[in-house]
């Protein structure tokens, strides 16, 4: 029986304590600059730097795992439609017979891909490193109505909710004499047993939290709400931020300069 | 029908000891009620009883075969197992194709199917409700539909997980019937339960478990008699049993009737 609602995994570290507002900042920061930076060497940086995050984090492993698992096959995928077909392609580079690989196409697939890399590994690490319950309610301390955040909240347990009672209804039928292991046929023939009871059982579950949150004065108008969980802005919080704004700044400059010193 | 269990741990991935070296015996037919405070390792244990879970050391040994052998589907035919919440289990149109489903699965004949099914809807109370969806049943009545697709299965022995949990003084004594016609025809049904009064009505014996272990096992009287070990568990004797207690009566008993004739008989001394 798992005990977390999320993936999220207690680890004590620096970045756990980072405020999840600081967190989204980072994403959006660092995911928007390099997106509006005209070639992919910022990202290349930013990437970098996330593999030492994520090693602050102690997630350097998964994290790893996860960058070049999404990041090999779509730079090779990229580099081959990109690098071979794209219409800016002046320069070649190499010639394979059947097509030739531009320099120029290239790079823009680089680019593409060092941007969803960061998009990815930003995200990825804002969501192993933060408890949902303090990201909703740092999201509703910012402004967000508490109807949103809780859906915010909803949404991210859904899934293991769902995954446990599968687990739970699963025994359940093979009690009952359905085999659950064994060949692929057996397995899908298992399998539709149990999408009634964990569809059912997950929408009567709904209408139920939906009323009991009702009885508890979730509904209420015109009364600030508090949350129980407590969420700080650190010092530390607070230069990031400041960071953060500062490089967003920087990059849209040193494009905008570049940009029109081209054009 | 012979359940063993030999040294029997189970510790969950999450490194939590659930079960703690456990030697048990349960033989015969005599119904058993498993009692204890929540988290105590009672749904842990019966779990492996149809081997839902594996232990992680010790052996279990249903009528002398290692419960490794076989799948719990292969173990389902011998040992029925009724969930706690009957919405993990039902899924059919009808309540008459969920007393069917676990019988076609281990491979009963349509025949012998037909001639269980009036026997069992009877027993449960649902003859009249065969083509209800067993979602427009009322709570209760689900529970006795999860009951009743066990016992079509007719295994030979039957594990309720908190059966009494939701039910009123009716459908206390449909279970108590339940439970004695299944003890008449040779079946062996153990039973969690938190409801002392239901257990001393129904069982004769009486397993406390506590914090992973077997803390009392034995016959009912003289597992409520023992107050101070009891007390560890948390478990409370029915109130009538505390005040003959109390009073200093000798016998255990369990019943107003009970007490008042052993009160009358020591008043008399």
């Amino acid at each position: 029986m798992a005990k977390v609602s999320n993936t999220f995994v207690p680890k004590h570290t620096v970045v756990e304590n980072i405020n999840p507002m600081t967190k989204i900042l980072a994403v959006f920061s660092l995911g928007l600059g390099t997106l509006i930076f005209p070639n992919f060497w910022l990202g290349l940086f930013v990437i970098l730097g996330l593999f030492v995050v994520a090693g602050l984090a102690k997630l350097l492993k998964e994290f790893v795992k996860i960058m070049f698992g999404f990041g090999i096959p779509i730079t090779v995928m990229l580099i081959f439609i990109q690098g071979c077909y794209s219409p800016k392609n002046r320069t070649y580079i190499a010639d394979f017979g059947f097509a030739k690989l531009g320099l120029e196409g290239s790079l823009y697939a680089l680019k593409v891909v060092s941007t969803l890399l960061v998009f990815l590994g930003t995200f990825y690490i804002m969501n192993k490193t933060t408890y949902t319950g303090k990201l909703v309610a740092a999201l509703t301390n910012s402004g967000l109505p508490p109807k949103a955040g809780y859906l915010v909240l909803a949404s991210l347990n859904v899934v293991p909710q769902m995954q446990r009672r599968m687990s739970i209804i699963q025994e359940a039928q093979s009690a009952r004499g359905v085999e659950t292991g064994g060949g692929m046929l057996a397995r899908v023939k298992a399998y539709i047993p149990l999408l009634g009871p964990v569809v059912m059982s997950s929408l009567t579950d709904a209408q139920e939290r939906g009323m009991t949150l009702e009885t508890r004065g979730f509904g209420i108008t015109g009364v600030k709400q508090t949350t129980y969980v407590e969420v700080e802005k650190s010092g530390l919080d607070k230069i990031l931020n400041m960071l953060l704004i500062l490089f967003f700044v920087i990059v849209l400059v040193v494009t905008v300069l570049m940009k029109t010193n081209i054009i | 029908m012979k359940i063993e269990l030999k040294k029997m741990r189970h510790v969950y991935p999450t490194g939590d000891e659930a079960l703690k070296g456990i030697d048990l015996v349960i033989e015969g037919t005599d119904p058993v009620a498993i009692i204890g405070q929540n988290g105590a390792g009672k749904t842990t244990i019966v779990k492996h009883f149809n081997g839902i879970l594996r232990p992680t050391s010790g052996e279990v040994l249903i009528n002398d075969e290692n419960i490794e052998k076989c799948s719990t589907a292969q173990w389902s035919k011998e040992i029925g197992y009724v969930f706690q919440n009957p919405d993990d289990q039902l899924f059919l149109e009808t309540v008459r194709k969920e007393f069917e489903f676990g019988p076609q699965q281990i491979g009963m004949s349509q025949k012998e199917i037909e001639d269980r099914i009036g026997w069992v809807a009877k027993l449960v109370g649902l003859e009249d409700k065969l083509d209800v969806h067993p979602f427009d049943l009322t709570s209760t009545e689900k529970k006795f539909c999860t009951i009743g697709s066990v016992i079509m299965m007719n295994p030979k022995a039957l594990i309720f997980d908190e059966p009494t949990c939701g039910q009123d003084v009716e459908g206390n004594i449909r279970l108590r019937r339940i439970i004695e016609e299944l003890h008449d025809r040779g079946k062996l049904c153990i039973t969690i339960s938190h409801d002392m009064k239901f257990v001393v009505d129904n069982f004769k014996r009486v397993i406390v478990m506590c914090k992973g272990q077997v803390l009392l096992d034995g016959k009912t009287e003289d597992v409520f008699t023992q107050t101070e070990v009891l007390k560890q568990s948390f478990v409370t004797p029915p109130p009538i049993t505390k005040v003959a207690q109390g009073a200093g009566l000798k016998k255990t008993v369990f019943t107003t009737e009970a007490f008042i004739k052993v009160f009358e008989e020591e008043r008399k001394k």
